[in-house]
Protein backbone atom coordinates (compact mmCIF):
# COMPACT_ATOMS: atom_id res chain seq x y z
CA UNK A 1 0.00 0.00 0.00
CA UNK A 2 1.45 3.27 -0.99
CA UNK A 3 1.80 6.05 1.65
CA UNK A 4 -0.96 8.51 1.89
CA UNK A 5 1.21 11.33 2.09
CA UNK A 6 2.29 10.43 -1.49
CA UNK A 7 -1.01 9.55 -3.30
CA UNK A 8 -2.95 12.48 -1.54
CA UNK A 9 0.27 15.19 -2.60
CA UNK A 10 -0.53 13.75 -6.49
CA UNK A 11 -3.66 14.39 -6.19
CA UNK A 12 -3.91 17.80 -5.10
CA UNK A 13 -0.85 18.83 -7.57
CA UNK A 14 -2.78 17.83 -10.59
CA UNK A 15 -6.20 19.22 -9.52
CA UNK A 16 -4.27 22.14 -8.55
CA UNK A 17 -2.89 22.20 -12.19
CA UNK A 18 -6.46 21.12 -13.93
CA UNK A 19 -8.08 24.53 -12.14
CA UNK A 20 -4.91 26.53 -13.60
CA UNK A 21 -5.57 25.30 -16.79
CA UNK A 22 -8.90 26.14 -16.34
CA UNK A 23 -9.01 30.09 -15.42
CA UNK A 24 -5.51 30.14 -18.15
CA UNK A 25 -8.52 29.43 -20.98
CA UNK A 26 -10.96 31.05 -19.75
CA UNK A 27 -9.06 34.48 -19.05
CA UNK A 28 -9.55 37.33 -21.69
CA UNK A 29 -6.37 39.40 -20.24
CA UNK A 30 -3.82 37.59 -22.44
CA UNK A 31 -0.96 38.45 -19.28
CA UNK A 32 -3.34 36.64 -16.65
CA UNK A 33 -3.56 33.77 -18.66
CA UNK A 34 0.49 33.64 -18.79
CA UNK A 35 0.71 34.01 -15.28
CA UNK A 36 -1.83 31.02 -14.62
CA UNK A 37 -0.11 28.80 -17.43
CA UNK A 38 3.07 29.40 -14.99
CA UNK A 39 0.82 28.59 -11.71
CA UNK A 40 -0.25 24.85 -14.16
CA UNK A 41 3.60 24.45 -14.56
CA UNK A 42 4.15 24.81 -11.29
CA UNK A 43 1.52 22.33 -10.04
CA UNK A 44 3.24 19.62 -12.47
CA UNK A 45 6.46 20.40 -11.05
CA UNK A 46 5.17 19.26 -7.76
CA UNK A 47 3.49 16.17 -8.91
CA UNK A 48 6.94 15.26 -11.05
CA UNK A 49 8.53 15.38 -8.31
CA UNK A 50 6.13 13.31 -6.26
CA UNK A 51 6.21 10.61 -8.78
CA UNK A 52 9.82 9.97 -8.82
CA UNK A 53 11.47 11.72 -11.71
CA UNK A 54 13.63 14.28 -10.74
CA UNK A 55 15.62 14.90 -13.84
CA UNK A 56 12.22 15.97 -15.36
CA UNK A 57 11.99 18.70 -12.50
CA UNK A 58 14.95 19.98 -13.20
CA UNK A 59 14.22 20.61 -17.13
CA UNK A 60 10.35 21.42 -16.78
CA UNK A 61 10.83 24.59 -14.45
CA UNK A 62 13.79 25.61 -16.60
CA UNK A 63 11.60 25.86 -19.62
CA UNK A 64 7.97 26.00 -18.35
CA UNK A 65 7.97 28.36 -15.83
CA UNK A 66 11.43 30.26 -17.12
CA UNK A 67 11.33 30.73 -20.42
CA UNK A 68 7.44 29.90 -21.73
CA UNK A 69 6.60 32.52 -19.47
CA UNK A 70 9.17 35.25 -20.49
CA UNK A 71 8.67 34.80 -24.29
CA UNK A 72 4.80 34.81 -23.96
CA UNK A 73 5.46 38.70 -21.96
CA UNK A 74 7.74 39.52 -24.90
CA UNK A 75 5.08 38.25 -27.67
CA UNK A 76 2.14 40.00 -25.58
CA UNK A 77 4.46 43.28 -25.44
CA UNK A 78 4.70 43.10 -29.41
CA UNK A 79 1.49 42.38 -30.22
CA UNK A 80 -2.00 43.17 -28.31
CA UNK A 81 -2.83 42.29 -24.83
CA UNK A 82 -6.77 42.07 -24.57
CA UNK A 83 -8.82 39.35 -26.78
CA UNK A 84 -11.72 40.43 -28.30
CA UNK A 85 -15.02 38.46 -26.88
CA UNK A 86 -16.68 36.22 -29.04
CA UNK A 87 -20.14 37.48 -31.33
CA UNK B 1 -25.21 25.60 -28.63
CA UNK B 2 -25.84 24.69 -32.05
CA UNK B 3 -26.55 20.56 -33.04
CA UNK B 4 -23.23 20.85 -34.75
CA UNK B 5 -21.18 21.92 -32.25
CA UNK B 6 -22.45 19.26 -29.68
CA UNK B 7 -22.58 16.32 -32.25
CA UNK B 8 -18.80 17.45 -32.22
CA UNK B 9 -17.92 17.35 -28.86
CA UNK B 10 -19.62 14.53 -28.42
CA UNK B 11 -17.69 12.43 -31.03
CA UNK B 12 -14.13 13.90 -29.80
CA UNK B 13 -15.00 12.85 -26.43
CA UNK B 14 -15.62 9.24 -27.69
CA UNK B 15 -12.46 9.49 -29.62
CA UNK B 16 -10.32 10.21 -26.36
CA UNK B 17 -11.61 7.49 -24.25
CA UNK B 18 -11.72 4.70 -26.73
CA UNK B 19 -7.70 6.27 -26.74
CA UNK B 20 -7.14 6.18 -23.01
CA UNK B 21 -8.85 2.84 -22.35
CA UNK B 22 -6.35 1.27 -25.25
CA UNK B 23 -3.36 2.71 -23.04
CA UNK B 24 -4.56 1.92 -20.06
CA UNK B 25 -5.10 -1.64 -20.99
CA UNK B 26 -2.32 -2.04 -23.35
CA UNK B 27 0.61 -2.37 -21.34
CA UNK B 28 1.58 -5.06 -18.48
CA UNK B 29 -2.73 -5.22 -17.57
CA UNK B 30 -4.00 -2.70 -15.61
CA UNK B 31 -1.55 0.05 -15.44
CA UNK B 32 -0.03 1.96 -13.11
CA UNK B 33 0.56 -1.44 -11.27
CA UNK B 34 3.35 -2.94 -8.88
CA UNK B 35 5.48 -4.42 -11.87
CA UNK B 36 7.34 -2.58 -14.93
CA UNK B 37 7.82 -3.87 -17.93
CA UNK B 38 10.44 -6.21 -19.30
CA UNK B 39 12.22 -3.83 -20.91
CA UNK B 40 13.08 -1.12 -18.16
CA UNK B 41 13.88 -4.29 -15.37
CA UNK B 42 17.01 -5.27 -18.48
CA UNK B 43 17.63 -1.45 -18.11
CA UNK B 44 17.79 -0.94 -14.13
CA UNK B 45 19.49 -4.18 -14.17
CA UNK B 46 22.40 -3.54 -16.57
CA UNK B 47 23.46 0.25 -16.19
CA UNK B 48 25.87 -0.24 -13.42
CA UNK B 49 26.00 -4.30 -13.30
CA UNK B 50 29.93 -4.34 -12.11
CA UNK B 51 29.82 -7.98 -12.28
CA UNK B 52 28.72 -8.73 -15.63
CA UNK B 53 30.13 -6.05 -18.05
CA UNK B 54 28.61 -6.78 -21.20
CA UNK B 55 25.90 -4.93 -21.57
CA UNK B 56 26.73 -2.00 -18.93
CA UNK B 57 27.20 2.02 -19.42
CA UNK B 58 29.53 2.72 -16.26
CA UNK B 59 26.61 5.19 -15.03
CA UNK B 60 24.60 4.74 -12.15
CA UNK B 61 21.89 7.02 -13.53
CA UNK B 62 19.36 4.79 -15.56
CA UNK B 63 18.36 8.08 -17.31
CA UNK B 64 21.45 9.72 -18.94
CA UNK B 65 22.83 6.37 -19.99
CA UNK B 66 19.46 6.00 -21.62
CA UNK B 67 19.45 9.05 -23.01
CA UNK B 68 23.04 9.24 -24.43
CA UNK B 69 24.26 5.50 -24.55
CA UNK B 70 21.14 3.21 -24.77
CA UNK B 71 18.90 5.75 -27.15
CA UNK B 72 21.49 7.99 -27.78
CA UNK B 73 20.83 8.65 -31.44
CA UNK B 74 17.09 9.88 -30.41
CA UNK B 75 18.82 12.73 -28.32
CA UNK B 76 21.17 13.60 -31.67
CA UNK B 77 18.29 13.85 -33.76
CA UNK B 78 16.18 15.89 -30.74
CA UNK B 79 19.64 18.29 -30.91
CA UNK B 80 19.15 18.70 -34.95
CA UNK B 81 15.41 19.74 -34.50
CA UNK B 82 16.22 22.60 -31.60
CA UNK B 83 18.82 23.74 -34.23
CA UNK B 84 16.51 24.07 -36.80
CA UNK B 85 13.95 26.23 -34.49
CA UNK B 86 17.32 28.68 -33.73
CA UNK B 87 17.57 28.87 -37.57
CA UNK B 88 14.54 29.63 -38.18
CA UNK B 89 13.89 32.15 -35.56
CA UNK B 90 17.67 33.90 -37.08
CA UNK B 91 16.08 33.44 -40.88
CA UNK B 92 12.87 35.39 -39.49
CA UNK B 93 14.36 38.10 -37.92
CA UNK B 94 17.53 38.94 -40.23
CA UNK B 95 16.47 41.94 -41.59
CA UNK B 96 17.10 44.63 -38.83
CA UNK B 97 20.20 45.01 -37.30
CA UNK B 98 21.38 47.22 -34.01
CA UNK B 99 24.57 48.57 -34.34
CA UNK B 100 26.49 48.48 -31.35
CA UNK B 101 27.50 51.81 -30.04
CA UNK B 102 23.46 53.64 -30.59
CA UNK B 103 22.51 54.20 -26.94
CA UNK B 104 21.13 56.99 -26.42
CA UNK B 105 19.59 57.22 -22.58
CA UNK B 106 20.11 55.50 -19.44
CA UNK B 107 18.21 52.11 -20.09
CA UNK B 108 17.41 49.40 -17.44
CA UNK B 109 15.45 48.94 -14.31
CA UNK B 110 16.13 51.32 -10.76
CA UNK B 111 19.07 50.60 -9.40
CA UNK B 112 17.80 48.27 -6.65
CA UNK B 113 16.96 45.40 -9.57
CA UNK B 114 20.73 45.91 -11.02
CA UNK B 115 22.37 45.21 -7.56
CA UNK B 116 20.20 42.45 -6.92
CA UNK B 117 20.76 41.11 -10.30
CA UNK B 118 24.31 41.82 -9.87
CA UNK B 119 24.12 39.12 -6.90
CA UNK B 120 22.05 36.72 -8.53
CA UNK B 121 24.03 36.15 -11.92
CA UNK B 122 26.95 34.53 -10.69
CA UNK B 123 24.96 32.35 -9.05
CA UNK B 124 22.85 31.05 -11.66
CA UNK B 125 25.67 30.07 -14.13
CA UNK B 126 27.88 28.34 -11.46
CA UNK B 127 24.77 26.16 -10.38
CA UNK B 128 23.93 25.28 -14.33
CA UNK B 129 27.41 24.33 -14.59
CA UNK B 130 27.72 22.12 -11.58
CA UNK B 131 24.15 20.37 -12.86
CA UNK B 132 26.29 19.64 -16.16
CA UNK B 133 29.19 17.96 -14.37
CA UNK B 134 27.22 15.56 -12.29
CA UNK B 135 24.69 14.52 -15.08
CA UNK B 136 26.24 11.17 -15.01
CA UNK B 137 26.02 10.23 -11.46
CA UNK B 138 23.27 11.85 -9.98
CA UNK B 139 20.14 13.63 -11.67
CA UNK B 140 21.23 16.40 -14.44
CA UNK B 141 22.76 16.52 -17.42
CA UNK B 142 23.09 18.57 -20.31
CA UNK B 143 19.70 19.84 -21.48
CA UNK B 144 19.01 20.75 -18.41
CA UNK B 145 21.86 22.36 -17.16
CA UNK B 146 21.80 24.47 -20.77
CA UNK B 147 17.95 25.25 -19.59
CA UNK B 148 19.19 26.59 -15.87
CA UNK B 149 21.77 28.78 -17.78
CA UNK B 150 19.65 30.31 -20.58
CA UNK B 151 17.54 32.25 -17.33
CA UNK B 152 20.95 34.29 -16.51
CA UNK B 153 21.27 36.14 -19.69
CA UNK B 154 17.37 36.85 -19.78
CA UNK B 155 18.03 38.60 -16.17
CA UNK B 156 20.41 40.54 -17.48
CA UNK B 157 18.22 41.64 -20.44
CA UNK B 158 15.39 42.20 -18.32
CA UNK B 159 17.23 44.24 -15.78
CA UNK B 160 19.97 46.16 -17.54
CA UNK B 161 19.67 46.42 -21.47
CA UNK B 162 20.25 44.35 -24.53
CA UNK B 163 23.09 47.26 -25.12
CA UNK B 164 24.61 45.94 -22.19
CA UNK B 165 25.15 42.03 -23.07
CA UNK B 166 26.37 43.03 -26.69
CA UNK B 167 28.60 45.93 -25.51
CA UNK B 168 30.40 44.96 -22.10
CA UNK B 169 29.87 41.26 -21.86
CA UNK B 170 30.04 41.22 -25.49
CA UNK B 171 27.99 38.27 -26.15
CA UNK B 172 26.69 39.34 -29.77
CA UNK B 173 24.40 36.94 -31.68
CA UNK B 174 27.51 35.77 -34.01
CA UNK B 175 29.30 34.72 -30.96
CA UNK B 176 26.29 33.12 -29.85
CA UNK B 177 25.98 31.08 -32.53
CA UNK B 178 29.99 29.89 -33.28
CA UNK B 179 29.47 28.51 -29.44
CA UNK B 180 26.34 26.68 -30.60
CA UNK B 181 28.47 25.09 -33.64
CA UNK B 182 31.60 24.34 -31.65
CA UNK B 183 29.32 22.54 -29.59
CA UNK B 184 27.48 20.61 -32.09
CA UNK B 185 30.81 19.26 -33.61
CA UNK B 186 32.48 18.54 -30.46
CA UNK B 187 28.86 16.16 -29.90
CA UNK B 188 29.69 14.66 -33.32
CA UNK B 189 33.27 14.03 -33.48
CA UNK B 190 32.79 12.27 -29.73
CA UNK B 191 29.76 9.79 -31.80
CA UNK B 192 31.85 9.57 -35.01
CA UNK B 193 35.25 8.20 -33.12
CA UNK B 194 34.72 4.77 -33.63
CA UNK B 195 34.46 5.50 -37.66
CA UNK B 196 37.28 7.25 -38.32
CA UNK B 197 39.71 5.07 -36.49
CA UNK B 198 38.55 1.82 -38.77
CA UNK B 199 35.66 0.27 -36.81
CA UNK B 200 32.07 0.43 -37.76
CA UNK B 201 30.20 1.41 -34.89
CA UNK B 202 28.65 4.63 -34.39
CA UNK B 203 28.36 6.31 -30.82
CA UNK B 204 29.98 3.75 -28.67
CA UNK B 205 30.81 4.54 -25.17
CA UNK B 206 31.64 0.93 -23.85
CA UNK B 207 32.85 -2.00 -25.94
CA UNK B 208 30.46 -4.47 -26.64
CA UNK B 209 31.49 -8.35 -27.90
CA UNK B 210 31.44 -7.87 -31.45
CA UNK B 211 32.96 -4.40 -31.57
CA UNK B 212 36.70 -4.05 -32.00
CA UNK B 213 37.32 -0.55 -30.49
CA UNK B 214 38.30 -0.33 -27.42
CA UNK B 215 35.77 1.16 -24.53
CA UNK B 216 36.12 4.47 -23.52
CA UNK B 217 38.00 4.62 -19.42
CA UNK B 218 35.30 5.23 -16.65
CA UNK B 219 37.66 6.75 -14.27
CA UNK B 220 40.13 9.23 -15.34
CA UNK B 221 42.15 10.11 -11.99
CA UNK B 222 39.69 11.06 -9.16
CA UNK B 223 36.94 11.96 -11.56
CA UNK B 224 34.04 9.52 -12.74
CA UNK B 225 33.43 10.13 -16.53
CA UNK B 226 31.52 7.38 -17.35
CA UNK B 227 33.14 6.72 -20.81
CA UNK B 228 31.56 9.67 -23.16
CA UNK B 229 28.41 10.86 -21.27
CA UNK B 230 30.35 13.47 -19.22
CA UNK B 231 32.29 15.09 -22.61
CA UNK B 232 28.55 14.86 -24.41
CA UNK B 233 26.91 16.25 -21.36
CA UNK B 234 29.37 18.73 -21.29
CA UNK B 235 29.11 19.52 -25.25
CA UNK B 236 25.06 19.65 -24.98
CA UNK B 237 25.53 22.26 -22.33
CA UNK B 238 27.10 24.98 -24.27
CA UNK B 239 25.05 23.81 -27.41
CA UNK B 240 21.87 24.88 -25.72
CA UNK B 241 22.55 27.61 -23.37
CA UNK B 242 24.30 29.20 -26.85
CA UNK B 243 21.17 28.17 -28.69
CA UNK B 244 18.72 29.54 -25.75
CA UNK B 245 21.25 33.17 -25.46
CA UNK B 246 20.53 33.85 -29.12
CA UNK B 247 17.41 33.34 -29.15
CA UNK B 248 16.12 36.11 -26.30
CA UNK B 249 18.51 38.63 -27.90
CA UNK B 250 16.46 37.99 -31.39
CA UNK B 251 13.44 38.57 -29.57
CA UNK B 252 14.55 41.57 -27.11
CA UNK B 253 15.13 43.53 -31.07
CA UNK B 254 12.64 47.39 -29.95
CA UNK B 255 9.82 47.26 -32.14
CA UNK B 256 10.90 50.64 -33.35
CA UNK B 257 13.71 48.49 -35.53
CA UNK B 258 11.26 46.66 -37.50
CA UNK B 259 9.30 49.76 -37.92
CA UNK B 260 11.85 51.83 -39.03
CA UNK B 261 12.73 48.96 -41.77
CA UNK B 262 8.98 48.39 -42.54
CA UNK B 263 8.92 51.84 -43.22
CA UNK B 264 5.22 52.05 -41.16
CA UNK C 1 -13.81 0.46 -5.05
CA UNK C 2 -10.69 0.45 -2.34
CA UNK C 3 -8.83 3.14 -1.47
CA UNK C 4 -5.92 2.52 -4.40
CA UNK C 5 -8.12 2.20 -7.01
CA UNK C 6 -9.97 5.61 -6.10
CA UNK C 7 -6.55 7.30 -6.25
CA UNK C 8 -4.96 5.81 -9.63
CA UNK C 9 -8.75 6.45 -11.47
CA UNK C 10 -8.52 10.23 -9.74
CA UNK C 11 -5.26 10.30 -11.55
CA UNK C 12 -6.29 9.48 -14.89
CA UNK C 13 -9.37 11.60 -14.31
CA UNK C 14 -7.56 14.51 -13.93
CA UNK C 15 -5.63 14.56 -16.76
CA UNK C 16 -8.27 13.68 -19.29
CA UNK C 17 -9.94 17.06 -17.97
CA UNK C 18 -6.87 18.98 -18.87
CA UNK C 19 -6.24 17.04 -22.19
CA UNK C 20 -10.23 18.37 -22.87
CA UNK C 21 -9.98 21.74 -21.64
CA UNK C 22 -6.95 22.12 -23.48
CA UNK C 23 -8.17 21.06 -26.60
CA UNK C 24 -11.19 23.66 -26.63
CA UNK C 25 -8.52 26.03 -26.13
CA UNK C 26 -6.84 25.11 -29.29
CA UNK C 27 -10.28 25.10 -31.41
CA UNK C 28 -11.99 27.70 -29.70
CA UNK C 29 -9.43 30.74 -28.75
CA UNK C 30 -10.23 34.20 -29.99
CA UNK C 31 -6.44 35.13 -30.31
CA UNK C 32 -3.24 32.95 -31.86
CA UNK C 33 -1.98 33.98 -28.56
CA UNK C 34 -4.43 31.56 -26.41
CA UNK C 35 -4.18 29.18 -28.83
CA UNK C 36 -0.27 28.84 -28.42
CA UNK C 37 -0.64 28.80 -24.32
CA UNK C 38 -3.16 25.88 -24.71
CA UNK C 39 -1.05 24.13 -26.99
CA UNK C 40 1.97 24.39 -24.08
CA UNK C 41 -0.60 22.92 -21.46
CA UNK C 42 -0.99 20.07 -23.82
CA UNK C 43 2.11 19.36 -24.44
CA UNK C 44 2.83 19.25 -20.71
CA UNK C 45 -0.02 17.48 -19.92
CA UNK C 46 0.81 14.00 -22.07
CA UNK C 47 4.04 14.36 -20.89
CA UNK C 48 2.89 13.64 -17.39
CA UNK C 49 0.35 11.36 -18.62
CA UNK C 50 3.89 9.09 -20.08
CA UNK C 51 4.94 9.48 -16.11
CA UNK C 52 2.18 8.58 -14.77
CA UNK C 53 2.04 5.50 -16.82
CA UNK C 54 5.47 4.14 -15.31
CA UNK C 55 5.18 5.14 -11.98
CA UNK C 56 4.65 1.77 -9.65
CA UNK C 57 2.26 1.14 -6.74
CA UNK C 58 3.70 -0.15 -3.53
CA UNK C 59 7.19 0.91 -3.33
CA UNK C 60 8.86 3.48 -5.05
CA UNK C 61 12.51 4.41 -5.60
CA UNK C 62 13.66 7.34 -8.28
CA UNK C 63 15.68 5.16 -11.01
CA UNK C 64 19.56 6.16 -9.97
CA UNK C 65 21.29 3.88 -8.33
CA UNK C 66 22.51 4.98 -4.83
CA UNK C 67 25.97 3.85 -4.72
CA UNK C 68 28.94 3.61 -6.53
CA UNK C 69 30.35 -0.35 -5.12
CA UNK C 70 26.79 -2.32 -5.82
CA UNK C 71 26.38 -5.61 -4.40
CA UNK C 72 24.32 -8.53 -6.15
CA UNK C 73 21.66 -7.86 -3.61
CA UNK C 74 21.75 -3.94 -3.81
CA UNK C 75 21.14 -4.58 -7.64
CA UNK C 76 18.21 -6.88 -7.04
CA UNK C 77 16.73 -4.57 -4.72
CA UNK C 78 16.78 -1.62 -7.18
CA UNK C 79 15.18 -3.65 -10.15
CA UNK C 80 12.41 -4.15 -7.49
CA UNK C 81 11.38 -0.93 -6.16
CA UNK C 82 12.41 1.55 -8.86
CA UNK C 83 10.19 3.44 -10.98
CA UNK C 84 10.36 3.11 -15.22
CA UNK C 85 12.89 4.70 -16.72
CA UNK C 86 12.00 4.69 -20.00
CA UNK C 87 9.12 7.36 -20.10
CA UNK C 88 11.40 9.57 -18.49
CA UNK C 89 14.03 9.22 -21.43
CA UNK C 90 11.26 10.21 -23.74
CA UNK C 91 9.80 12.70 -22.08
CA UNK C 92 13.27 15.00 -21.46
CA UNK C 93 12.93 14.45 -25.60
CA UNK C 94 9.59 15.20 -25.81
CA UNK C 95 10.45 18.92 -23.85
CA UNK C 96 13.14 20.01 -26.14
CA UNK C 97 11.02 19.45 -29.20
CA UNK C 98 7.69 21.15 -27.66
CA UNK C 99 9.98 24.04 -26.57
CA UNK C 100 11.55 24.22 -29.76
CA UNK C 101 8.00 24.38 -31.67
CA UNK C 102 6.74 27.39 -28.97
CA UNK C 103 9.50 29.10 -30.23
CA UNK C 104 9.33 28.86 -34.15
CA UNK C 105 5.67 29.75 -33.46
CA UNK C 106 6.23 32.69 -31.14
CA UNK C 107 8.44 34.13 -33.38
CA UNK C 108 5.66 33.26 -36.44
CA UNK C 109 3.13 35.05 -34.73
CA UNK C 110 5.11 38.52 -33.54
CA UNK C 111 5.84 38.31 -37.87
CA UNK C 112 1.95 38.26 -38.98
CA UNK C 113 1.41 40.98 -36.20
CA UNK C 114 4.02 43.16 -37.85
CA UNK C 115 2.17 41.89 -41.66
CA UNK C 116 -1.48 42.04 -41.11
CA UNK C 117 -1.78 43.87 -38.07
CA UNK C 118 -3.78 41.79 -36.13
CA UNK C 119 -3.36 38.37 -34.24
CA UNK C 120 -7.58 37.90 -33.86
CA UNK C 121 -8.29 35.06 -36.40
CA UNK C 122 -11.60 36.35 -37.18
CA UNK C 123 -9.90 39.22 -38.51
CA UNK C 124 -7.32 37.52 -40.35
CA UNK C 125 -9.97 35.30 -42.17
CA UNK C 126 -11.73 38.45 -43.52
CA UNK C 127 -8.42 40.02 -45.10
CA UNK C 128 -8.54 39.88 -48.54
CA UNK C 129 -5.26 37.90 -49.96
Amino acid sequence: MMSLFTASLIIFALTLGAVFAYFAIKSRDLVKAAVFSAGQSAAFALAFFMLMAPDIVLAYVAVAIGIYTVVLLYVINKTERFEEAEE
Amino acid sequence: MRIKEVVTGIMAAAFLFVIIVTIIFGSTGWTPSTEIRPLAKFYLENCFNVFNRTWWTASPEAVTSMLWDYRGIDTYYETSVFFLAVISGVALFRIAEIKLGTKKKELGLSIIVKTVTRLIFPLIIIVSISVAFHGNLTPGGGFQAGAIFAVAPLLLIAAFSRHYLEENIKLTKDKCLTLRTIGLTAITLIIALPVLAGALTLMQNQAKPWSPFFSFPEVVGPVWTSGTLFFLNVAEFLAVGAGFTLLFLLLSIPEEEFKRVFGL
Amino acid sequence: MSIETFFQLYGYAALIVIIAISLYGIVRGASLIKKLIALTILGDTANAFMIYLGFRFGRQYPPVLPTLKPTPEQIAWFTSVAVDPVPQCLVITAIVINMAITMFLAFLIIQTYRLYGTTMVKRITKLKG
